[in-house]
């Protein structure tokens, strides 16, 4: 992760609002008795699309793929639980709001244990 | 000269900064600056576009900068000017490049073969100008080897590419596929983000 707490803050701000978005807008959107897979499929695809759309505006004060993976990442997971937990029981805005941002939370976490195992030196010969 | 590309990027060039010139130059200026740091006799950096680099190249260098987009280096022109050293910029295509071969020490990309057509063309034709022994520095962004991040910048692509650079490039194998010998990856954020070191062999 970066270190500089610019990055670090808005890193936090990008994934707990795009998580809370994607988590509120699939709500909205999937009912009670959904399929559970087809609930499942199209709220990742929803997140997705919030993450995208987020990134184009945030990424410019915050970077670009540091941004934009993470972002995507974190609509995909957030969009995945809500519209399951929507599909098996009413949620309401709020709820459906507090619970994507607490999953956006915990996308960025886990984009920087990935980041720190993956990053660094390989050298050849 | 690729004209669609360059038609694409001269398009590009007014809003360039507005996207790439805050956050994500901030973000990456500290790992240019160590990459850049390496400039010394003659240099080829691609492709300049908007100047957006130059403030991280070292002071007192002569380096030929290039770039398929008149519209970019207009733009650029101002940061040309303020550099403390010499910068040479002229509109040209990297799979079309004129120079005689061995013409240069070093090659420096920024940003670069996200967007080139032809990434391995466009890397033999580095290989062609780069004097034997002589290194190429890369500062690019790839795609990922690991899942969900792969499927995401496959489907980013499609339409990003339309107006921009492609996200699921494979730049360190295309540098190996164009004959240079790779020294270094430096992975700075996941194994997208990063800094490429390689030589061209020198057989004699």
């Amino acid at each position: 992760m970066d270190h500089r707490l610019f990055f670090v803050l808005g890193d936090l701000a990008v994934n707990v609002l795009v998580g809370a978005v994607a988590g509120w807008l699939c709500a909205l959107v999937i009912g009670v008795g959904w399929n559970m897979f087809l609930a499942m499929i199209l709220a990742m695809v929803i997140g997705m699309i919030i993450g995208t759309l987020f990134f184009f505006p945030l990424g410019i004060l915050f970077g670009a793929m540091e941004v934009m993976l993470p972002a995507m990442f974190s609509g995909m997971v957030s969009g995945m639980v809500v519209g399951m937990w929507a599909a098996m029981e009413a949620l309401g805005a709020m709820d459906a709001f507090l619970i994507g941002g607490a999953i956006g939370l915990a996308c960025i976490v886990v984009i920087w244990v990935i980041n720190n195992t993956v990053r660094g030196v390989t050298t050849y010969g | 000269m690729d004209e669609a590309t360059q038609r694409k990027w001269d398009k590009a060039a007014p809003n360039f900064d507005l996207m790439a010139g805050a956050g994500a130059e901030k973000r990456w200026q500290p790992f240019k600056e160590e990459l850049f740091s390496h400039m010394q006799g003659n240099i080829l950096f691609l492709a300049l576009g908007t100047g957006l680099d130059i403030p991280t190249f070292p002071k007192g260098q002569t380096i030929t900068a290039i770039d398929i987009s008149p519209k970019m280096l207009e733009v650029a022109q101002p940061r040309i000017d303020d550099y403390e050293g010499t910068i040479n910029a002229e509109v040209k295509d990297v799979h079309d490049l004129d120079y005689e071969d061995d013409s240069f020490d070093q090659i420096f990309t920024s940003c670069t073969f996200c967007s080139v057509p032809n990434p391995v063309g466009g890397l033999e034709s580095l290989r062609r100008v780069l004097k034997p022994g002589g290194e190429l520095f890369m500062f690019e962004h790839t795609g990922s080897k690991y899942y969900p991040f792969k499927i995401m910048m496959d489907v980013m692509t499609q339409l990003t590419r339309k107006i921009g650079p492609d996200m699921n490039r494979t730049t360190v194998a295309n540098v190996q596929a164009a004959g240079f010998e790779l020294k270094e990856v430096n992975s700075l954020f996941m194994d997208v983000v990063k800094t490429i070191k390689a030589v061209k062999p020198d057989l004699k």
